[in-house]
């Protein structure tokens, strides 16, 4: 279990990793906190021939509430965003989900960009950009900086529409709005864990019906997936048992999840109908309007 | 000479003397360990389950950078003599023959093909990349029906099938005549998983073979340096006397690290070929894949009962699976089927024993190998009850054997000072269980579903004497220039804390300070033979400190009564000074006792001046170790995982010598049974290849799933005059499971769940309740 040979780059600007990217590309890896990368290279299942550290770039690390939205630097660690006010105070889905990556240690190193761009499926971050119809903001040095939204960043296991020569510079997520109510529910095996299933779920309510929800699961596909036919069956509805009830059948219908060691195919839709369910009843009593 | 001894550590919580050297990360262990000019190894292993081994090519990692030797395995064997390695060669199984690295072929996932040396671990990796192995791939006999089918490819030719030992018949009493009497048989098929082994430190060794003086030293991490000794000085055909194995810290076992292992081995042939030390750490991949695996067994159990819950005579049909190479899987069942009845009266019992071979990682000893006994049976009592329509308690109670009753097992065993009725009376004295049965009630109508099981065990930690010889252990003590009491014993701790144990033992039978006593260990060149296991160290070598220090002290004794001028009737050691009764003044520090001894004239001719003894101790009448565990749990039926709200465990493990060593020794084990239940598999897929090779998928349980265990001890029940210590190893890890699969299914009974098998993950729960279709 040691790393392969590979040439190491810790670049200080942005434009020395944009420019380093131009050279090397497809043959590199960014290094942005190591939390899964190095265990991937340890285990020689990633043999990136170049390795571009991160870690001492300026100018990606910053964290500030905007018209509407929150913008987070792509290297600004798990554990920043976990206790900042900011996102404690306009991510509350984003706030609820921190804790649930890892462990503390994990969170001190690991990025909130790292985890966005390395795109597991069972994470907790992209089904989190997902439901919040978040923006990935990336930047190569030939191209300038473009926009890509979160529903089209994520393209399968470990692959995001992120190209070899781009670097993800900041996420930009929409700051809560008033009436709505967010959870996030997920199951693992031990706290820490990858989640099995996770859900999490945005729903806002006005004058006692459903306005908006909108549902993303993690676990359950190569991507974060966003569950659009339940999120249609609750908009106009009542908030009772049996919408939610109703929803979450819906959220885990037709799903075709992985089936590995830690659960069956099987057991993972009938998360996904559990936890929908739960987080649905969380959000909901978020609002004051208990099913 | 009647002499109260004062107990002034014995039965304290001393302070582990080990702690500020480990937990300020100040520990040696072998990875610590370095030599001048050491190079490294890393092995080259089986991506396939089985296979003919066609061609190895080591030309390309030959010329790899820092590379210095590349073996494969006929270079290998022309290092070595060939023989059984580790667990193998202490119980000298040997047919069926293996080479060291594979030679005609690979029997398992992460079997071992080529050795490669390289200046460093990251080079040796490099170039193990490279060795071009050409195999010919033969179906992989994955399961203990598939290697019991005649038509199941061969694993070994020379077996001439797949089967390790047996089938094998044992009956004991009128077995015909119990069941002809029974108003009922309850029968069921219950099974162990594989699962394994997890010491914080892997397995590693650096060898150093001097040409000089064809001299070798081994620094390992194991639980003997003597058996690594005699293995090593075997298989390399060295002369023992030249073969030093040491070790010092050892990051726990289980039961894994026996002997010299076929790495250790390969490390040492390459070190005198090379004339170079090599130093060989296994990593956590090769480890989980390779390093040995345990407890995978099937039991088909009949029970004869009575309608009034009587158990009369057991029937048992096991099936080990042994994995690859000879191990613990061929002799496991000789232990199980002698303690199988364990400590109920039950009047007959047939025994019929297979181990098999298959392309899995080799069965080896994990903390109570013998555990699929304790794990059968106590299902088992539940299933009985369930099936009368009676308690489980009531079960136990009527069929437990009382200490007063003095039986002997129906395999024999005595049964004399088992204290497992009243460690049950104990729990259930400390659980309120009408109370928990009215909230379990309330509960399950809210849909919450809570369940509470109990397990009873006893332990032979040694056994009693009227079973066998309990053994021979040697300890030799000496007084040190500066008084300090020198402790060299045969035991290898590995997280056992013998430096706090042993010196709490000594020190207060010599009369000296707890700082005043130095345990040695771990020096096959000083250290007596030996061998940390099988939960004996508390009698054994408590029993041999405690003998010992009385001898050293009656020496010194003899020896102060002269430099004292008094009676040695009116002497006595405290505090390290051998002091006179009534006369304050004349007392004498053991420094100053010993710097006399240097002095000539001091002391007449004939008086023994050596103040050095060796001892052997014999286990005196020994005895069984015990208790019952309570588990009280919660399963969420929506997502099926199960939450352990109260653990509560009541054992007898004798006279206990540190209280908080003893209990950290029972949360430990008890973790570990939790862990095997809720989340530790060891899983292959269908063709052999092996999926829990990481701590992503091999999971250990965290502080965030273990509750707070409650331990209580029981008054111990003195059998032996002098020793009453005994075992605590194993106790923890052998009763857990059983436990907590009884309390789960205490709380599914509204669906009427058997539990048939030990490993219940949040998905099987759910499919065991019909909540989702089986894949």
């Amino acid at each position: 279990m040691k790393l392969p040979p590979f040439a190491y780059f810790a670049p200080s600007t942005l434009e020395e990793t944009l420019a380093l990217l131009r050279e090397h590309g497809d043959e590199s890896k960014l290094l942005a906190g190591g939390q899964s990368l190095v265990p991937l290279l340890a285990l020689r299942l990633a043999r990136p021939s170049v390795l571009v550290d991160l870690g001492h770039v300026a100018g990606l690390d910053h964290l500030a509430a905007g018209e509407g939205s929150v913008t987070i630097g792509a290297m600004v660690t798990e554990r920043r965003a976990e206790r900042s006010e900011v996102v404690g105070a306009q991510l509350p889905l984003l706030a609820e989900a921190m804790p649930l990556i890892g462990h503390q240690a994990i969170r001190n190193r690991g990025t909130v960009g790292g985890s966005i761009a390395h795109a597991d499926p069972s994470a907790e971050l992209p089904a989190v950009a997902v439901a919040l119809e978040a923006e990935m903001v990336a930047e190569s040095a030939q191209r300038g900086r473009r926009t890509i939204p979160a529903e089209s960043f994520f393209q399968g296991f470990f692959t995001t529409a992120l190209e070899p020569d781009e670097v993800l510079v900041e996420l930009r997520l929409p700051a809560g709005e008033s009436r709505t109510g967010v959870a996030f529910e997920e199951a693992a095996r031990r706290h820490g864990d990858f989640a099995m299933v996770g859900a999490a779920v945005v729903l806002r309510v006005e004058s006692d019906r459903i306005a908006d929800a909108r549902i993303a699961l993690a676990g359950v596909a190569d991507t974060p997936l966003r569950r659009p036919e339940a999120e249609r069956a609750l908009r106009g509805e009542e908030v009772t048992a049996e919408a939610f009830e109703d929803a979450a059948t819906a959220a885990a219908r037709d799903l075709s999840p992985p089936s590995d060691l830690h659960g069956t195919a099987a057991y993972r839709r009938h998360l996904a109908r559990v936890l929908v369910r739960r987080a649905l009843v969380r959000a909901a009593q978020r609002l004051g309007v208990s099913p | 000479m009647a002499q109260v001894m004062a107990q002034r550590f014995t039965g304290t919580p001393v302070k582990r003397a080990e702690d500020p050297r480990i937990l300020t990360g100040r520990g040696r262990y072998v990875d610590d360990v370095t030599f001048p000019g050491m190079v490294h190894a890393a092995f080259v292993r089986s991506p396939l389950a089985h296979a003919r081994v066609v061609s190895v090519d080591t030309s390309a990692a030959k010329a790899a950078p820092g590379v210095l030797a590349v073996y494969t395995g006929p270079e290998m064997e022309a290092l070595i003599e060939p023989g059984p390695y580790g667990m193998a060669a202490m119980m000298n199984i040997w047919p069926p023959a293996h080479s060291l690295l594979a030679t005609d072929k690979v029997r398992l996932v992460g079997d071992l093909v080529a050795l490669v040396v390289a200046e460093t671990r990251y080079l040796a990796e490099d170039a193990a990349e490279l060795v071009e192995v050409e195999y010919d791939p033969l179906p992989a006999v994955m399961t203990a029906a598939q290697a019991l089918d005649p038509e199941s490819p061969l694993i070994f030719e020379d077996l001439g099938s797949n089967v390790l030992a047996g089938p094998k018949v044992t009956t004991y009493g009128d077995v015909d005549r119990v069941f002809a009497r029974a108003d009922r048989v309850v029968r069921a098929t219950i099974s162990q998983h594989r699962h394994q082994n997890v010491p914080m430190e892997t397995r590693g060794a650096v060898v150093d073979y001097r040409k000089d003086s064809g001299e070798v030293e081994i620094w390992s991490a194991n639980q003997g340096v003597a058996l690594v000794a005699t293995v090593l000085s075997a298989r390399l055909g060295i002369p023992r006397e030249k073969v030093r194995a040491r070790a010092a810290d050892v990051g726990g076992s289980f039961g894994l690290k026996i002997g010299a292992q076929r790495e250790e081995v390969a490390i040492a042939a390459a070190s005198r070929d090379l004339g170079r030390p090599v130093k060989w750490i296994e990593d956590r991949h090769e480890h989980l894949m390779a390093a040995g695996h345990a407890r995978e067994e099937t039991l088909e159990v009949e029970a004869a009962v009575t309608n009034d819950g009587d158990i009369l005579g057991l029937k048992v049909g096991i099936v080990v699976d042994a994995g690859a190479y000879p191990g613990l899987g061929g002799m496991v069942t000789n232990i199980i089927e002698g303690m199988v009845p364990g400590p109920y009266k039950i009047d007959a019992l047939s025994f019929s024993s297979t181990s098999v071979v298959t392309n899995k990682a080799t069965y080896v000893a994990y903390r109570g190998p013998w555990a699929a006994e304790t794990f059968v049976r106590e299902r088992l009592v539940d299933l009985v009850a369930r099936e009368l329509g009676k308690d489980p308690l009531e079960i136990r109670r009527r069929n437990l054997a009382r200490r007063e009753d003095n039986r002997q097992m129906v395999t024999g065993r005595s049964l004399a000072g088992i204290t497992a009725y009243e460690s049950l009376e104990e729990v259930l004295g400390r659980i309120d269980l009408p109370a928990f049965r009215a909230r379990q009630e309330t509960a399950r109508n809210e849909g919450r579903y809570l369940g509470f099981g109990v397990a009873t065990y006893i332990e032979p930690a040694p056994g009693t004497r009227a079973n066998g010889p309990l053994g021979a252990e040697q300890m030799r003590m000496e007084l040190a220039e500066d008084g300090t009491v020198l402790v060299y014993t045969a035991q290898m701790p590995h997280g056992q804390s013998h430096e706090t144990t042993l010196a709490q033992v000594v020190a207060d039978n010599m009369g000296v300070p707890f700082e005043g006593v130095r345990i040695l260990y771990g020096d096959s060149a000083v250290s007596p033979p030996g061998l940390t296991g099988g939960s004996r160290s508390a009698t054994m070598a408590g029993g041999a400190a405690l003998t010992t220090a009385r001898l050293l002290r009656d020496k010194v004794l003899d020896v102060a009564a002269h430099l004292l001028e008094a009676s040695r009737d009116d002497l006595r050691i405290e505090n390290g000074s051998v002091l006179v009764a009534g006369v304050p003044a004349r007392a004498m520090t053991l420094a100053e006792v010993v710097g006399a001894l240097r002095q000539p004239g001091r002391l007449p001719e004939d008086v023994d001046t050596e103040l050095k003894v060796e001892n052997v101790y014999d286990g005196g009448t020994g005895g069984w170790s015990g208790g019952t565990h309570c588990a009280i749990v919660e399963v969420d039926l929506e997502t099926g995982l199960v939450r352990i709200e109260r653990y509560l465990v009541v054992e007898d493990c004798g006279e206990v010598i540190n209280p908080a060593i003893v209990d950290g020794q029972i949360r430990g084990g008890v973790a570990q049974g939790i862990g095997a239940v809720l989340l530790e598999r060891s899983a292959y897929d269908a063709e052999g290849n092996y999926l829990s090779s990481t701590f992503m998928d091999y999971l250990l349980p965290t502080s965030m799933e273990i509750p707070s265990i409650e331990v209580v001890h029981l008054e111990p029940v003195p059998l032996d005059p002098v020793v009453n210590f005994r075992g605590v190893g194993e106790g923890g890890m052998i009763c857990t499971p059983a436990a907590v699969c009884n309390a789960i299914e205490d709380a599914l009974a509204p669906f009427g769940v058997r539990v048939l098998e030990q490993h219940l993950p949040p998905a099987r729960i759910l499919e065991l309740v019909g909540v989702i279709e089986p894949e």
